[in-house]
Parts: structure tokens; sequence; C-alpha cells
């Protein structure tokens, strides 16, 4: 019995990995400033969104590391063979754009834990995109890689600080599981970019490659499917303690966020005067592991669905569509963050936006191919699951174009409100 | 009189949703998708998927006039006039567009953007057949309809002859030309194409590779792709080439399984090939004993040289390397070493003990890789004996061995990384 009990669990040890690891890529710059964010302006207004947007990463991870499991190929690679090459350019435009905008909010994040250091973003932003790039072209980053995975733990910090502030915790929890909804276009984007960055285009693309890489089979997807529920978990923690932790400091005082770098102060209760310093080591690491990630899962997407050569052992004559996307991304990432003029905080927080303005076609992609039965056998959705995704990526289409609506048309949306009782 | 006439070639692509009309100008439907045989020198079209529905085909020679704007057919259509799908038949736009295949000339994994087709009368018979896949850049263009773009580019066309697809579509493919075709293939090639393969058709594939190809693949590959085909494989066949394969090479790799999965499999090979992998799998990552292969030659000091050039032609091939010949006692202590040329001009009367060499260097199971490199390239060996506390010899590592452990191949990075995914891509 104890036996079996160890095999077992060092089975999961094994397999255990891309649902946790991507969990912590999930939480990067972006993120940290979208949580921040809605605590600060809406207190615990958002938490009840986090908790079902979490509830929908799980499905969404669940749905595209069993397909990886049971198929051993990547999204992309089934998005082609199942759909053609139009709707794949389609999802791959899709793909690039969420990426492009998500890596430069990375390049953002990065410029932010600097300047909290007195290193202007004109200096730190280029040095650290030429880091990553360089990096990766020699094929020795997976050491530094390791370095920012363990600088992200410092994000744990706001579960500790969150728990010292001692907030309310009955209207947490009460706030938690009681839907509250406003109808202004400023709440609605709040809301979109919390889901746009817990679920994510580039989430699902790289746990699925991940599963596919580590050699996880169906046999073995047992394991992996408490890793990716672990994994969720783990993300709606720290955003959950992100959020209590503003919500407490920041909001209950009516301080508005105007840059990320105030989400710091939430962190004060914990580390006092070292909270910036705390927060822009968490910053740095997050942001620079998602850079890495970013670019790396987007070449590999493409050249995956289109057949060209690629991989980071490969020489950059002999992988030339690999290098040439992986080379623009971290260019046009790093372009945006270092826009004269442009809000650091701003670019963070549009990115995850749209992120979850993307996120529905991949959806409905990612649907599509796990409840097909030629590729899914017997490991194809239940109807249960289906109808959960759609009404999911419906749900999510339909805050999209009421943002799309409140944004250009706020009166109309305001009225329209009112007329249905809300 | 064999001639060819050939009255079209087209891009399967731009045929797929043009629209069929018969005698009478009714509109029957739409090319949905066409069917093929796979037989002779070039696979023939058998006939055209017209409605979604259906499984009943338009035959080929029915066709009047064909072009991507429409396609004409001889008579007034009439259900009778279709035949049914043959259970040897596939659909190309389902089974081989858009599909990996392997790509036999460049021996590399490449996808299908388009097929090109010829229509041709030879001996008054009409016939469509499958020519051409197209691999390349322009392809995809066509696809998106923006061919017009890269007009002046080459098209990337491969041959059918020099593909092979990837799934077999059904027992009518002719397994023994494929088998033929892939064992022409380098191993370190085919080798290559498994680690970029996903498992199910990994496991296709290494299905119809004989023992020894598949032993030689593995070879080629590094530890980790090694451990993830072994332990995805059937028990039975992994265990066969874990008894084909080098003792040090199977030992790496059962080594990094779990106890329970590698006791299976030791249970499963032959008693002498399980045991002389445990002794191996005793020795800790990195040592000379973990290093060591087990398939050296020895043989007794009394022996002639021309005794010994007897017994060499039989054991040669299971031995990792023949230059060194090792010495040993009753007891199998080692003696001595002698090489082939030694061997070979020395008299043949004489005995081994008498031309061997005493002054050797040798090193103990428990030392560590770095030093045992050390001694082999300072002394300019091609092997150093591997030898216990009592002198008896337990193996030898080669220079192969050393040098796959202090040049980390360049693919290996991707599988160091907790977070880059490799190939796939396969790739």
């Amino acid at each position: 019995m104890m036996k079996d009990m160890r095999i077992r669990l060092s089975l999961f040890l094994a397999v255990m990995g891309p649902g946790v690891v991507t969990a912590f890529a999930d939480n990067d710059a972006g993120g940290i400033a979208t949580y921040a964010a809605a605590g600060a302006t809406y207190g615990y207004d958002l938490l009840f969104t986090l908790l079902i947007s979490t509830v929908c990463l799980a499905i969404a991870q669940e749905i595209s590391a069993r397909t990886g499991a049971v198929t051993g190929r990547g999204l992309s690679d089934l998005i082609r063979e199942s759909f053609g090459v139009k709707w794949t350019f389609f999802a791959m435009i899709v793909l690039l754009i969420a990426n492009i905008g998500t890596t430069a909010s990375e390049f953002s994040g990065i410029a932010t834990s600097f300047e909290m250091f007195g290193i202007h973003k004109l200096i730190a932003v280029p040095i650290m995109a030429f880091v990553v790039w360089w990096s990766v072209l020699k094929g020795n980053y997976s050491k530094i890689e390791k370095v920012f995975f363990v600088l992200c733990a410092t994000f744990l910090s706001y579960i500790i600080s969150g728990t010292i502030v001692n907030p309310p915790w009955e209207e947490v929890l009460l706030a938690s599981v009681t839907p509250t909804f406003h109808s202004d276009a400023d709440f609605l984007m709040m809301a979109i970019g919390l889901i746009g960055t817990t679920i994510t285009p580039w989430g699902q693309f790289y746990v699925q490659a991940a599963v596919v890489d580590k050699g996880i089979t169906a046999k073995d997807y047992k394991y992996t499917f408490w890793d990716v529920m672990l994994g969720a978990f783990f993300t709606w923690l720290i955003a959950f303690f992100v959020v209590v932790a503003t919500a407490a400091t920041l909001n209950a005082n009516h301080i508005e966020i105007e840059t990320v770098k105030d989400a710091a102060v939430a962190l004060e209760p914990l580390a006092g005067k070292y909270a910036s310093m705390l927060f822009s080591f968490g910053l740095l690491g997050a942001s620079m592991l998602a850079a890495f990630i970013l670019p790396l899962s987007s070449a590999y997407a493409v050249c995956e669905s289109f057949g060209f050569e690629s991989g980071v052992s490969k020489k950059p004559k002999e992988a030339p569509v690999f290098f040439g996307v992986y080379t623009v991304i971290i260019l046009l990432g790093a372009a945006i963050a270092l826009w004269p003029g442009i809000s650091l905080t701003a670019v963070m927080l549009a990115s995850q936006v749209v992120n979850g303005v993307l996120l529905p076609p991949i959806l409905i992609f990612m649907v599509l191919i796990a409840s097909n039965e030629s590729i899914m056998g017997k490991y194809k959705n239940s109807r249960w699951y289906n109808i959960v995704s759609w009404a999911f990526t419906i749900v999510l289409i339909i805050l999209t174009l009421m943002l799309l609506v409140a944004t250009v048309a706020p009166d109309f949306m305001n009225s329209f409100m009112k007329l249905i009782g809300l | 009189m064999n001639q060819v006439k050939v009255l079209g070639e087209f891009y399967f692509s731009r045929l797929l949703g043009t629209s069929i009309y018969d005698k009478s100008g009714r509109n029957i439907g739409k090319i949905r998708d066409m069917a093929v045989r796979w037989e002779g020198t070039y696979p023939k079209i058998v006939g055209i998927k017209y409605a979604k529905k259906t499984q009943q085909l338009i035959p080929i020679d029915q066709i009047e006039s064909c072009s991507y704007k429409e396609v004409r057919l001889k008579e007034t259509f009439a259900i009778e006039k279709t035949t049914a799908l043959h259970e040897n038949d596939i659909y190309i736009s389902r089974w081989l567009l858009d599909k990996q295949i392997i790509d036999l000339k460049g021996s590399k994994l490449v996808r299908v953007n388009d097929i090109t087709l010829s229509w041709v009368v030879q001996e008054n018979i009409e016939r469509m057949v499958l020519v051409a896949v197209d691999i390349g850049i322009r392809g995809l263009f066509r696809r998106l309809g923006l061919e017009f773009l890269v007009s002046s580019w080459q098209n990337n066309l491969l041959s059918l002859q020099y593909i092979k697809p990837l799934e077999s579509w059904n027992s009518y493919l002719q397994l023994n030309r494929e088998r033929q075709q892939v064992s022409e293939l380098h191993p370190a090639d085919i080798a290559d194409l498994l680690e970029e393969m996903d498992y199910k058709t990994r496991a296709g594939f290494i299905e119809k590779l004989n023992d020894q190809q598949a032993v030689d693949a593995l070879i080629e590959m590094d530890l980790d792709s090694q451990v993830e085909i072994i332990e995805q494989m059937d028990e039975q066949r992994a265990s066969d080439l874990l008894e084909e394969m080098p003792p040090d090479e199977a030992a790496d790799i059962l080594v990094e399984m779990t106890a329970e999965k590698s006791e299976g499999l030791l249970n499963l090979m032959e008693v002498d090939d399980a045991e002389e992998v445990r002794e191996l799998m005793q020795y800790e990552e990195g040592t000379a004993g973990a290093l060591m292969t087990t398939e050296y030659i020895a043989f007794s000091e009394d022996l002639t040289p021309e005794e010994v050039i007897n017994q060499l032609r039989e054991l040669a091939p299971e031995a990792e390397t023949i230059y060194y010949l090792y010495v040993v006692d009753e007891a199998e202590h080692l003696q001595g070493v002698l090489s082939l040329r030694e061997l070979i001009v020395a008299s043949p009367k004489a005995t081994l003990r008498q031309l061997m060499h005493t002054k050797l260097r040798k090193v103990h199971p428990e030392e560590d890789h770095k030093r045992v490199a050390e001694i082999i390239n300072k002394y300019g060996l091609l092997a150093v004996p591997v030898v216990d506390e009592q002198g008896i010899i337990l193996g030898i590592v080669t220079v192969d061995d050393i040098i796959d452990i202090l040049i980390p191949e360049r693919g290996k990075l991707d599988t160091y990384s907790w977070f880059a995914l490799s190939k796939w891509g396969g790739r």
C-alpha cells in the first residue's frame, strides 16, 4: 500500500510541470497590474469574476492539456489539419497580435521594475530585449530562465501581505461568491482584462505544447489533470490575494492606482519600506520569464502550422522563419513599450483586454477539436463539458461586444442596461 | 501506341469547391473531395465526391471538361452513373492535404500545402493522377488566395515517389516498398524523423522498422528521447530492442525510468542480457562504471595470434571495439593488452603472454568521467579498461562514450529547459 502510494507520488512529480509552470507565467506583469487595478478601483467587486474566470481557466487548460496528451500534437498543428490553411492563418494572426501585445506588456513590466531602481526605460528595455534575444539564439537561456522563475516566487508575498492587512474576511468571502456587475465601459474593460489575463491565447498553445514536449500520453494523463488543476488554483490564489491586498490598502483609503508601481503599496504591511523593492523583483522575474516564453511559443506555433523548420537547436539559417518571427515579436514588443509618451501601465492593461477580446476564436478552435471523435477518440469532451465551454465562450463574446458598444456609445449602453433592469 | 496526351494540370486546392454541371446544364454539386486509389507508379483518382453527405463518387471518365471555374459532365447526371467508395480508396483532402508526410529525399517531415493533379488520356482511357505534393511557400499563398504576390517564386514540389505518408491509410498501401524506402535512410535521419513525430505516429512508424533499424535509430538519439520512446512502446517490443542494444546504452535508459517499469522490462529480457544490464545499472551516473560497456574482447594469455584471429571473426560483430584485445588469466584478472595491428603482424606461433603490453592504464568503476577522459586524452587511447579491486576486468570505456558525455549536443538544450518547447514541430 505504501509502495503503491510512493509510485503514484513519483509519477505525479514526473509529469508535474506544464500546468503549474503555465500558471506562474500567467501571473505576469500585465496580470499583476490588472489584479492590482481591479482591487484598487473596484474593491472586492471583481472577486466573483475572478473566481469564475479561474474555473474557466481550469477548464480551458484541461482541454488543451488533454488534447496534447491524447494526440501528441500542438494546437496549431491540429488547427491546420482540421481546418485548413485559411483558418490557420486567421488563428495565427490572432495569436500573433495577442502575443505582440503581451510581449509589449512584459517589456513594460521590465521597464517599470527598473524604473523603481532609477534606471530609465531607454536603457533597461533595449538591454533586456537583447539579453532575451541573444540567449535564445545562443541556446543557453535555460539557466537564466530558472533565475527569473525563482524571482516570480516573490509574488507569493502577496499572500502574506493580504493576510497581515486582515481584511474584513466576511465581506471578502461574500463578494467572492456574489455576482457583481456594473455596466460602464471601465468596469467591462476591467472584467474582460481580468479574464484576458487569466486565460490567454498563448497559455492555451503553451500548455498543450509543454504536455507534448514532456512526452505525456493519454495513459499518464490523470496526473497531468491534477497538475493543471493545481496550476489553476495557484493562479487564483495569487490573483485573489493581490486583489484583496490592494482593495484593503488602496481602495479602502480611496487611493486611485495610477501606475503599476502603486501596487507595491499593497506589500507595505509585510515589507515596510522594502515593499517596492520586493515588488520590482517579482515584476522583473515574471516579466522576463514571459518575455522568454512568448516570442518562443509564438514562433513554434507559426512554424508548426505552416511546416517551417523550427527549434532553438537550429541555426538561424536553417530555420529563418522561426528566428524571424521570434525576433520580430521581441522588436515590436520592445518598440511599443518604448514608444514616446506611452504609459507603461496603459500598455499592460490594454494588452490584457486585447487578449480577452481575442480569446474566443482560439477557444472555439480548441473546443471543436476536443469534441471531435476522430481526433480525440474516447477522450473527447463530454456533453456537459461542451455546454460549459460553449457557455463560457458565448459569455466572453457578449462581454466583448458590450465593451465595444460601451466604448463607442456609452449613453446607449446605459439606457440599454436600464431597459433590461440592471 | 502508348502515347499520353495531357488534358490538363491542376492544383487540387483550387479545384476544391468548383461547381459541377451535367450535360443538361444542371448544377449537380461541388467538388468536395476526391477519392484516390494508391496503386501503380502514380496514385489515380477514382472519383469526385460531389455532395457533403454522400459516399457516391462521379467517375473521372464522366468528365467532359474541367477548369477552376466549372466541371462539365459528358452525360445527364443520374445517381446510377456514380460509383461507391471502395474500401481501399482514400479521400485526399481528408487524409493528405495539410497533413505531415515524410520527405524521403530531404529525410525530414514536411507539410502538404497543395497537391498537383494531371488529367491525361492514354490509349483512349482518361484518367486523373496525383503527380506531386506542394510543400512550398507558394502553395501556402495559393491556399490563401494570394498566389499573385509570390508568382515569381518557384513551386516546391515533391514527387510522390519521394514521399511516405505518416499514417498508413489502409493495408492496401504497399508496406514492403515503404519499408525498403525507409531502410535506405541513414539511422541518424530516422532518429531525427522519430523525434519530430507525435507519439502515435511514432509508434506506428517504429512498428514498421525491424529490430536492427529501430536499435540503430535509437542509438543515434539523446537519452531523453530514448527514454520517452521506450516508455511509450509496447513492453514486449521494448524489451526486444533493449536486448539488441549495447548493454551500457540499455542501462542508461532503464536507470531513467521508475523502478517498477524498468524491472518489468528487465524481466521480459533474456536472462543473460538482463543480468549484464542490471550490473551496469548499479553504478552511479557519470562514473566509469556507468559509462562502460561489457562488450569488450578478452583472450586467455596462452592463445596464439592465429587462434585469436580465428576467434575474432566470431566475436567481432558483438564487440564495441576490436582494436584493443585484452588479455586475462583464468580468473579474468586483466594481464595486458595488445592492438589489432600488433596481433596481425605478430608471428603466428607466439603466445599472447609474450606479445602483450603489461603496463597498461586502467580505471576503477567509481572513478569520475572527467578522470577517464583525462586518461584517454593523455595517453591517446581509443578505450580504457575498467577493473575492480582484485584487478578483474569489468568492461571498457570507449572514446565515443566519453565524447558523448563531454560534448552535450546542442539539440539537447531544448529538453534541459523547463519552459522551452522543443521540436514539435515538430517539431
